[in-house]
């Protein structure tokens, strides 16, 4: 408590630093927030794409991008080491690119429920409802990402539209924090019609519209590497580009650890221009409190004492602007992501640590700042001290 | 039997390379157990600065003649490490200086516990001792008050109190009254003298006041850094009191 008082003795000093801190650790808060959730959208995009490969046209990236044909699968099954080939359709859930577009756009995914034959392995729960099963082909029924339900605020049994055409909600998934929240998943037929009319006529005409793919997602033989199974495919398939594991990881784990390094680069900035002038308050303070350290020392506190409590102090102010920051942090990504829901863009996943290892920072700056004021204080001589004006 | 006993101490101030003054030329004191003394004479003799080496605030300097000794209750004090100073100071000293020297923002009773806190007694014990020894001194009423609510008399019985609290052997006091009118002089002193009685305490005070010197049993008297005269209360001179044995 007396060291709290001793805080308040300085009030628009103390208020200034901690109001420092408190601005260094809100900032990594929120953009370590934003990093822990680039980092789960990453993580789910590197266990999904692990054990399989991706085929697009070529140009195209995620099964994004040109057309291709559902005739491929007979193309692509007899090569060496492939197990599965499932063909899908994905579109943009709207053409209207929505401003800042964090992390994956709204997207709609169709493909054969079960078409797999078990072999995607990366789980998805239902929070309500159904998973699609393959006897919807034909009818215009939807299972929702969490995220896109939210936003849509549509429950099962509810009707929703997607491209001018209603769908009826079976399901709503969990948080998956990745791809699939903001994803309505759909049958493959609904999926194809949804797409054709997404093609210019000239176009459209040509193909046919049940045989539409946009892209082809392909299983290999267990214990064959997925590398090589991509290579062969290459290697036969003309027009088509094909993405890994390995390459997904390069492509945009690379880009986004950089980004991350960029983010905690910044909050970690701010906080030590914070702990630079932690440094200067406690300097200054032990200078306005020579005399009561030489009284201090005189009666006979020891040099370890006088450390002590400085360091305490010091740490204390770290403490207090540290819970401070990461409470102004939490309303800011909290606000972040109310505001962003409207539009599906979830920037902030605030995690417990985080949090704590922000605030838990702030404390050791504290204190680290402390002391170099702190030995400067346990060196005076108390003679000198008890004399200073 | 002596409780503190000083021989070749001397103190050289250096403020630079040219200019120093040798503020205590080698001076030899003995204060026996029990003895209320004041030390007295012009600005600048030395007064503080003996006080301080007394106290442990200072050591002697070991150079430039013979070698200074300090026994504080026949211990020999001349090569302790700060820290064993330090403990020293807390547990066997009490301080009271001229300007009052209070924590201005710890209460008057934390001001005193604050002593007890470092000579290790904490708790309900410490604010027991605090208690009583603001009592002692009349101020049980303003326990709670910080220095800047207190006059200057009532700060400087604060820590007349803080010195106090331990029951120290020795109390070492730098113009305690220096601050104070006649009537508040009068008060600090008869606590100080009360408690030199009740106890036994050592008290060594520094005064320019002279009714302050011929109310303690004896007055050292200083002069350009060396001790001029020194009677006893009694008015035989002090130099006899070296017959006491010297632990070596
Ligand atoms: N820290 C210091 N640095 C330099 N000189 C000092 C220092 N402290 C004391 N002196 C000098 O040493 C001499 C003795 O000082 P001291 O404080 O012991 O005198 P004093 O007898 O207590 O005087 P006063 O009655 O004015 O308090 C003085 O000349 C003083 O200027
Ligand atoms: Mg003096």
């Amino acid at each position: 408590m007396r060291l709290v008082r001793d805080l308040g003795r300085r009030k628009l000093r103390s208020t200034l630093t901690i109001t420092g801190i408190m601005i260094g650790i809100m900032a990594l808060v929120v953009f370590g927030s934003m990093a822990n959730k680039i980092d789960a959208l990453v993580k789910g995009g590197s266990d999904y794409y692990k054990d399989k490969i991706t085929v697009s046209a070529k140009g195209g990236f995620m099964g994004l991008g040109g057309v291709l044909s559902t005739r491929m699968v007979a193309q692509i099954s007899p090569l060496k080491g492939v197990d599965v080939v499932v063909p899908g359709v994905s579109m943009l859930l709207s053409d209207e690119v929505s401003g800042v577009s964090m992390g994956t756009p709204s997207m709609i995914q169709g493909s054969v429920a079960n078409a797999d034959q078990g072999r995607e392995k990366f789980a998805m729960h239902y929070a309500t409802g159904r998973a699609l099963l393959p006897s919807d082909e034909g009818s215009n029924v939807v299972v929702l990402g969490s995220d896109l339900a939210r936003q849509k605020k549509a429950k099962v049994g509810d009707t929703v539209t997607l491209r001018n055409v209603d769908f009826k909600v079976v399901g709503i998934l969990e948080p998956t924090l990745t791809a699939p929240d903001n994803s309505a998943m759909v049958p493959m037929v609904a999926a194809q019609e949804l797409y054709v009319k997404t093609l210019p006529a000239l176009v459209a005409d040509k193909l046919n519209t049940y045989e539409i793919a946009t892209g082809l997602v392909v299983y290999p033989k267990p214990g064959t590497d997925p590398e090589a199974v991509a290579n062969e495919i290459d290697a036969k398939v003309a027009g088509i580009s094909t993405m890994t594991g390995k390459d997904f990881d390069q492509q945009i784990g690379a880009a986004t650890s950089m980004l991350n390094a960029i983010l905690i680069g910044i909050g970690l900035l701010s906080l030590i221009i914070g702990g630079l002038s932690v440094i200067n308050t406690m300097a200054m303070s032990v200078a306005e409190r020579t005399r009561e350290i030489g009284i201090k020392r005189a009666i006979g506190a020891s040099r370890w004492r006088i450390r002590r409590e400085i360091v305490i102090e010091s740490a204390i102010i770290g403490l207090i602007g540290g819970l401070l920051g990461l409470a102004l942090g939490f309303v800011i990504t909290t606000m972040g992501n109310d505001a962003g829901r409207e539009s599906s863009t979830i920037l902030f996943d605030l995690t417990f640590g985080t949090a704590f290892s922000s605030v838990a920072f702030a404390t050791i700056l504290g204190a680290a700042a402390g002391f170099v004021p702190a030995w400067s204080a346990s060196r005076l001589d108390p003679v000198t001290a008890l004399r200073y004006e | 039997m002596a409780i503190l006993e000083g021989r070749n101490l001397r103190k050289t101030y250096r403020l630079s390379r040219k200019n120093t003054v040798e503020a205590l030329k080698g001076v030899e004191v003995v204060i026996e157990k029990g003895e209320m003394v004041a030390i007295m004479g012009p600005s600048g003799s030395g007064k503080s600065t003996l006080m301080h080496i007394l106290g442990l605030l200072h050591a002697p300097d070991p150079n430039h003649g013979p070698a200074p000794e300090l026994y504080i209750g026949g211990e020999n004090m001349a090569s302790l490490s700060d820290n064993a100073r330090t403990k020293i100071r807390a547990r066997r000293m009490g301080f009271v200086f001229q300007d009052f020297n209070l924590v201005p923002t710890l209460t008057a009773l934390e001001n005193v516990t604050l002593a007890c806190d470092y000579a290790g007694i904490g708790g309900k014990q410490a604010k027991q001792a605090g208690v009583a020894a603001l009592a002692l001194v009349g101020l049980a009423d303003r326990a709670d008050h910080k220095p800047s609510e207190l006059s200057g008399g009532e700060q400087q019985r604060v820590a007349v109190a803080r010195a106090l609290v331990n029951k120290p052997e020795i109390i070492l006091a730098d113009e305690p009254t220096g601050n104070l009118d006649s009537e508040r002089s009068a008060e600090i002193l008869a606590l100080l003298r009360q408690f030199n009685r009740e106890h036994g305490q050592t008290i060594v005070l520094v005064t320019h006041d002279s009714e302050v010197g011929e109310a303690c049993d004896r007055v050292i008297r200083m002069r350009d850094g060396r001790i001029r005269t020194a009677i006893t209360g009694a008015g035989a001179p002090v130099m006899a009191a070296p017959a006491v044995a010297v632990p070596a």
